[in-house]
């Protein structure tokens, strides 16, 4: 029950306006505004209270003993940004609220002066007048000239909006504190140096007084002491007692607790500095042995001088500068960390609020997140650790997870044959490991396999389909890399692997074939496909009615191919092969190459790769044999050049076209199956997808650019919509044009459509001129293709023909557009041409929703078991199938082509959750039998 | 805590409060600048414990450094400024609220402080606003009280020819007390009964093998989307603590860590009553089922609130942000005139101040069925129980659920941003915005805004404009543009 006791009584229909609102008679300063942010200028994005600086800054200010309050520095280093802002009053005012007790002095019981090594406090005050709010961090250092050795200084981050300050207090005070390290890091060390030197110079001044003394004492014969000898007594005695200060201090300054460093974060160089601290502190009390140690370490340049014993305290001298008082180094380490501090908590605070809610929100994502998600904001540490270690050998390279923890039934299959569809050849394969290479590939790969855990895996498979390792052997022809997951939607290419079908498929031989590419295309004829297969991934290889007539603008295939066509140096091995032998020997290869080819991979179970266990990642133990093969057969440029993260063809387009000729050559020296396997290894390495997020494109400008021409393309352009849904359904989609930055441009703002392949590649080229590889098929999921007004072009519009049929063709000069029809209302949402948005930044931001909603429901369509596995033993795979497409359609809401989307996604999600490897990718190359359409403007 | 600290100011009042639970609060101060003296504590609270943490001489020391600098303070008219300490020398923070007024004859400058251990930083930054907001209250009320106090005495000096220094503004320390006490009380009922930063979904209704399974389904999808759409504030209400505590956490589900931790459970045999200002807060009907909640803290809380019973399954809902804040500033414009206009001590009561205004009749029907349904909250519950429980898997459907929300949240502002640079236009164009985000229910679209006013506050008043109570009729007639 409801109730309000103390105003029931004026319970009332809404009065508000026949009653005009009297103003009380209260002073307004004692009242409150009714609009509160009336004050702001009316709007949530002006200023408070009018600051008179134009945006964040970092104030340094010292409390000097000469001058009081003094401002030092400003980050930036800018007048415009701190404009009028009076920074001497401001420095007056947040000195004066420090607490530090940081005295050096007597105290009671103490013969000497004590250092006290105080904390540091923070606070958070403003000056609601100016508009201005700081975070203030006092902090003091030591100077042996200063008035108790002690120099307060502080840091203070000011801004215009007070939540910004108190929102971010923890994550401010913890960059601060770092910045405080490392300025008293190195204070401490400049602090221990002066007092070294000022102990040789009393070291000095006292022999030089000694001997004066004792020639006073000699030559005085009078029996008594003149007042010139008693001076220099007395002189002497003040050395002595300072000496004994200053060993005093120096013992103290070395015996900094080091415990409070060792829990700061401190960057590694300051680390190395402050971890030696205590050794040296050891070594070296003595201020007599000068190790040579770096910390407070002797300066033996130095030659001591004869000075007072006592210095004079006056206010006519120089104090140190801060870069002085802390040592060069550190100075400059700090200013780069407050430069640091100032860049990420610039700018309005709902960004930064939102951005560091969604790092939150994505760590809990990790299936998911590398689909769309810029993985460098994602987790940073680990990109940062990946570019510092070099370049993953094959033994060091991130283990694939198929090998380690993942089970690997203990059930051979052996594949049939097939035939195509399409050609109807047949294609025959057959199964060569002997038991014995199994049994070695097994020990290799089980060493610590789990039991239980292969027996559950098992009777996944079991349940599943035990059949759905036929036609598979397409797909070890073209996924070169082998590790293929399990991947059931990945129809004829990738189409549900059992584990047993995967380890066979390596060594598998397709017996005829008279054009590969077709033979990579063909589908099992209908008869011939294995329910499970059917019913894994309907769209992929259906042979679909045309929507309109084939000759409004479909491309019709050409099943028969030229050989000239075939001897092409891309296709290489692989054509050759079939030509010469008219069978497929695209998985022969001899005995030292088959370990790779024959890596088990470890599948969710049945064709719909139903993930029972929760998404944890398996932490392998073994390497896929793949990468021994690997370092045998790759390129040395390649394998450097992918130690940068960012292979070096992608920076020089005619680099595609050299890797292409170490393919040639390995055509050459080496036997067909080799060289296909050398092509293998090329795919793995030098071409790996381009870096999907080097430093700059990751960038908020980089966003801003592709958001602004992705917009541009979509108002543009009508037939954006297919062209985006080629993109989010895996269909490999060829930006055709001759000005290079102009298909660059258009790649640029298509990438933010395209899902990745794993977190580190992002299948786009932005720029290839020399023609289409198969393989580029299987890499890229965009390419910008050159065309050439030259005869040299015809080959690359050639191969493009050839493959036209699998790949949607975006002619940026006629204007046109080849692809399948879409019909659904996904991308429409996403990229409506009639939206009123007009920043490139905020539809980057709205396709950035849209499509985390998309990964959500590829999530959930991948991960709901009901829909994967039989609830009953009499369910069979029609029914599954059904609860499918019902599940898609009612619960997700999808409509036509828009279903094809989702599964596409939910492959990728199932063939990374399965196989993830860290810096390597595992493309796949599907390809639909759909009819193309010919859009025009 | 630091041992060495100069002598205290002689004779410091100080009230010893008895907390049922642990105080994480080591002391409230009030102190004032003396023109002559310098900074001076007036008044002391504590909680009454056996372990003494801070001498009267230490928080004394660290309330007359709170006004440190103070002689230089340079605030707009009226200010109640922050100023926030975190001293690790003295193991200790304190949260200062700095204002200006009239006491003794003069105008001075006056601390109302809080001092906590520094062990207590990260329990209380997610309390901090909730505590300003409550005590800057107090302090408008009190500054209100000092300025009165003075003509009285002014008055009262001129008819007796006397003055008496001890009568001069000790009233304000009830008054002050009034509000430390339940400050005190709610920082310990936190310390106990706070929601952790990390929920187990495996607590929550999320948990059921199927929707429905804990509670009626519809209850559900209202409870959720309505608490979504005022901004994740709201009070669950019941007579079982295991059945409210179980909606609490769900709701908590969908709120930020820092957020969950200013949400509080509810107990057996507690007695807590509402705070103004938690996030989520369960209380229990009394035994003859009854529940009452406070209208004038209802109003002061800074978002609208959802109130949801589980007894009966119901859900009701406050107006929207714009209308809330403006109610609220109305509320507060009104209980201050009205103390203005006081005469006696009586007439000064809390809570009775707004009998005595005419001019202001607050509507009661605060608490409304919840009208505008929404998509995003209802796919979310038929999708989520499609997927295995006892597993990561809906916790990571709803970590990306939230992803969603608070990314479509954030473009919403960047196009209104856009679209009214940067508030310098008015914004016209409601229509083609829920075209565009996708907002086109009206549930999803006040979701959104919800969310986005907390990261944007002022959001839903700039663009539902002044006339706030027409909040409704302003958006049909946007809708036309």
């Amino acid at each position: 029950m409801i109730s309000a006791p103390d105003v029931v009584a004026f319970t009332k229909e809404d009065e508000y306006e026949e009653e005009p609102y009297n103003e009380p008679a209260l002073p307004e300063e004692y009242s409150v505004p009714l609009f509160p942010f009336a004050s702001q200028g009316a709007n949530p994005w002006s200023k408070l209270s009018g600051a008179k600086f134009s945006r964040d800054f970092i104030l340094i200010s010292e409390f000097s003993e000469q001058v009081g309050p003094q401002p030092l520095l400003t980050i930036p280093n800018d007048t415009k940004v701190f404009g009028t802002f009076d920074l001497n009053y401001f420095s007056l005012r947040i000195m004066s609220v420090d607490y530090q007790a940081s005295f050096v002095g007597h105290p009671p019981g103490s013969a000497y002066p004590k250092l006290n090594f105080v904390e540091d406090s923070k606070v958070v005050l403003g000056d609601s007048k100016e508009g201005a709010f700081a975070y203030v961090h006092h902090l003091t250092l030591y100077d042996l000239e200063a008035r108790g050795f002690v120099r307060p200084f502080c840091m203070a981050y000011i801004s215009a909006d007070q939540h910004k300050i108190m929102q971010q207090f923890q994550e401010l005070s913890a960059e601060f504190s770092k910045a405080s390290e490392c300025l008293k890091t190195g204070n401490r060390k400049s602090f221990a140096g002066e007092l070294e030197k000022k102990l040789k110079d009393l070291d000095y001044t006292r022999t030089v007084l000694h001997t004066e003394t004792e020639i006073q004492k000699k030559a005085n014969d009078k029996g008594f002491y003149s007042s010139q000898a008693i001076e220099k007594a007395n002189e002497l005695a003040s050395v002595e007692k300072s000496i004994i200060e200053h060993q005093d201090l120096l013992k103290q300054i070395r015996s900094y607790p080091h415990r409070k460093l060792k829990g700061s974060d401190l960057s590694s160089g300051e680390m190395e500095h402050t971890q030696d601290q205590p050794d040296q502190a050891a070594t070296t009390s003595n201020p007599d042995e000068c190790a040579d140690t770096d910390l407070y370490t002797c300066r033996p340049a130095y030659t001591p001088k004869l000075i007072k014993a006592k210095s004079a305290k006056c206010f006519d001298k120089k104090l140190k500068t801060l870069e002085e008082l802390c040592d060069t180094e550190y100075f400059t380490q700090t200013l780069a960390q407050l430069r640091h501090i100032e860049h990420t908590f610039r700018g309005d605070l709902c960004y930064l609020l939102t951005s560091q809610i969604d790092k939150a929100l994505l760590k809990q994502q990790h299936i998911t997140n590398f689909l769309f998600e810029d993985f460098v904001e994602v987790d940073e540490r680990v990109v940062e650790k990946q570019a510092s270690t070099p370049p993953p050998s094959s033994q060091d390279r991130p283990p694939s997870r198929s090998l380690g923890e993942c089970p690997i039934p203990q059930v051979l299959i052996s594949v049939g044959s097939y035939k195509s569809s399409v050609e109807s050849v047949l294609i025959k394969m057959e199964q060569e490991l002997g038991e014995e290479e199994y049994r070695e590939v097994e020990g290799t790969g089980l060493s610590s396999f789990d039991p239980q855990e292969n027996l559950d895996y098992l009777d996944m498979d079991m349940k599943g389909s035990v059949s759905s390792g036929e036609s598979i052997e397409v797909l070890g022809t073209e996924k070169p890399t082998c590790v293929l997951a399990t991947s059931d939607s990945q129809a004829s290419l990738t189409v549900s692997l059992s584990p047993q079908v995967v380890r066979s498929k390596a060594v598998s031989h397709r017996t005829v074939s008279e054009d590969s590419i077709e033979v990579l295309s063909t589908c099992p004829s209908e008869a011939l496909i294995p329910e499970d297969f059917k019913a894994s991934y309907p769209s992929a290889i259906n042979e679909e009615e045309s929507y309109a007539d084939d000759s409004e603008g479909a491309i019709h295939f050409q099943v028969g191919v030229s050989l000239p066509e075939l001897g092409e140096a891309e296709e290489g091995s692989l054509e050759n092969a079939t030509s010469q032998t008219d069978s497929c020997c695209i998985g022969k290869e001899s005995d030292s190459l088959q370990g790779p080819l024959s890596t088990p991979v470890p599948t969710l179970s049945d064709k719909n790769g139903v993930v029972s266990t929760p998404p944890q990642r398996y932490r392998q133990t073994d390497q896929g044999f793949h990468v021994d093969f690997t370092v045998e057969n790759a390129s040395p440029s390649s394998r450097d050049n992918s130690s940068e993260g960012c292979p070096a063809y992608e920076l020089d387009p005619s680099h595609l076209l050299a890797s292409r000729d170490v393919s040639k050559t390995s055509l050459d020296n080496y036997s067909d199956t080799t060289s296909y396997v050398s092509s293998v290894a090329s795919s793995s390495w030098d071409r790996t997808p381009s870096c999907a997020h080097p430093a700059g494109p990751s960038s908020e400008r980089h966003k801003k650019r592709a958001g602004q021409n992705a917009l541009k393309f979509i108002r543009q352009y009508p037939f954006a919509h297919p062209a985006i849904y080629s993109l989010l359904s895996g269909r490999t989609l060829v930006v055709l044009g001759e000005d290079e930055a102009i298909v660059r441009k258009l790649v640029t703002a298509l990438s933010i459509f395209i899902p990745n392949y794993s977190r580190y590649a992002k299948p786009v080229k932005h720029w290839v001129s020399s023609p289409l590889h198969i393989m580029d098929f299987q890499k890229w999921k965009l390419i910008g293709l050159q065309r050439l007004a030259s005869p040299a072009s015809a080959g690359t519009l050639h191969a493009l023909s050839r493959y036209s049929r699998y790949a949607s063709v975006l002619d940026l000069d006629n204007k046109t557009l080849r692809c399948p029809l879409y019909r659904g209302t996904l991308v429409p949402r996403l990229a409506d041409h009639r939206t009123q948005i007009k920043r490139g930044s905020t539809y980057y931001l709205h396709v950035q929703s849209m499509l985390a909603q998309l990964c959500s429901k590829a999530f959930l369509y991948t991960f709901c078991h009901h829909l994967h596995l039989p609830a009953h033993d009499k369910d069979t795979q029609e029914l599954l199938a059904s609860r499918q497409a019902s599940f898609l359609k009612l619960n997700l809401g999808l409509v036509n082509e828009d279903v094809k989307v989702v599964q596409y996604l939910a492959e990728l999600l199932k063939l990374h959750y399965m196989q993830e490897s860290p810096g390597t990718s595992h493309p796949m190359l599907r390809f639909d039998y759909v009819p193309s359409f010919l859009y025009k403007i | 805590m630091s041992t060495l600290c100069p002598p205290p100011s002689p004779a410091v009042a100080k009230t010893e409060i008895a907390l049922s639970g642990e105080s994480p609060l080591l002391a409230a101060t009030f102190a004032y600048w003396d023109n002559i003296l310098g900074p001076r504590v007036r008044h002391i609270w504590a909680p009454k414990t056996d372990q003494v943490l801070l001498s009267d001489g230490e928080i004394t020391f660290l309330a007359n450094h709170t006004l440190n600098g103070e002689i230089l303070r340079n605030a707009e008219s009226g200010a109640i400024d922050v100023k926030f300490f975190v001293l690790s020398e003295k193991g200790v923070i304190i949260v200062s609220l700095i204002f200006d007024g009239n006491w003794n004859g003069d105008r001075s400058t006056y601390g109302l402080s809080i001092i906590l251990p520094q062990t207590e930083l990260s329990f209380y930054l997610p309390l901090h606003r909730l505590c300003v907001d409550r005590l800057t209250h107090i302090i408008r009320k009190g500054r209100i009280w000092m300025h009165k106090e003075r003509q009285e005495h002014v008055q009262k000096i001129v008819l007796e020819g006397t003055e008496r220094m001890e009568d001069q503004g000790q009233s304000i320390i009830p008054m002050l007390t009034g509000e430390v006490i339940p400050v005190m009380e709610l920082l310990s009922s936190m310390k106990s009964h706070s929601v952790p930063e990390e929920i187990d979904i495996a607590d929550t209704i999320l948990n059921d093998d199927d929707i429905g399974d804990s509670c009626h389904e519809g209850f559900l999808l209202n409870a959720i989307s309505s608490h979504l759409q005022t901004c994740g504030c709201s009070v669950v209400v019941g007579s079982s603590a295991e059945k409210v505590n179980k909606i609490v956490r769900t709701l908590c589900l969908f709120l930020t860590p820092p957020e969950r931790k200013c949400s509080r459970l509810c107990e057996p045999e507690s007695t807590f009553k509402y705070e103004s200002g938690l996030f989520v807060q369960g209380l229990l009907k009394d035994s003859t089922g009854s529940f009452v909640l406070p209208f004038r803290q209802v109003m002061y809380a800074p978002y609208p609130t959802t109130h949801i019973d589980v007894d009966v399954n119901t859900v009701k809902q406050m107006p929207p942000c714009h209308e809330h804040i403006y109610n609220q500033r109305r509320y507060m414009r009104s209980e201050l005139s009205a103390f203005w206009r006081a005469t006696s001590e009586e007439d000064m009561a809390q809570d009775t101040i707004i009998y005595t205004d005419e001019s202001f009749t607050p509507d009661l029907n605060v608490f409304q069925d919840v009208l505008h349904r929404d998509t995003l909250v209802k796919a979310f519950l038929d999708q989520i129980f499609h997927l295995k429980p006892g597993l990561s898997l809906r916790s990571t459907f709803l970590a990306q659920f939230l992803l969603v929300l608070h990314r479509k949240a954030l473009t919403l502002i960047k196009y209104i941003e856009d679209d009214t640079q940067k508030g310098k236009k008015l914004f016209k164009s409601l229509r083609n915005l829920k075209i565009d985000l996708d907002l086109t229910a009206e549930g999803d679209l006040n979701i959104i805004m919800a969310l986005a006013e907390k990261i944007k506050p002022g959001l839903h008043s700039f663009i539902f404009g002044r006339p706030f109570y027409t909040s409704v009729q302003e958006r049909d007639v946007l809708m036309t543009f």
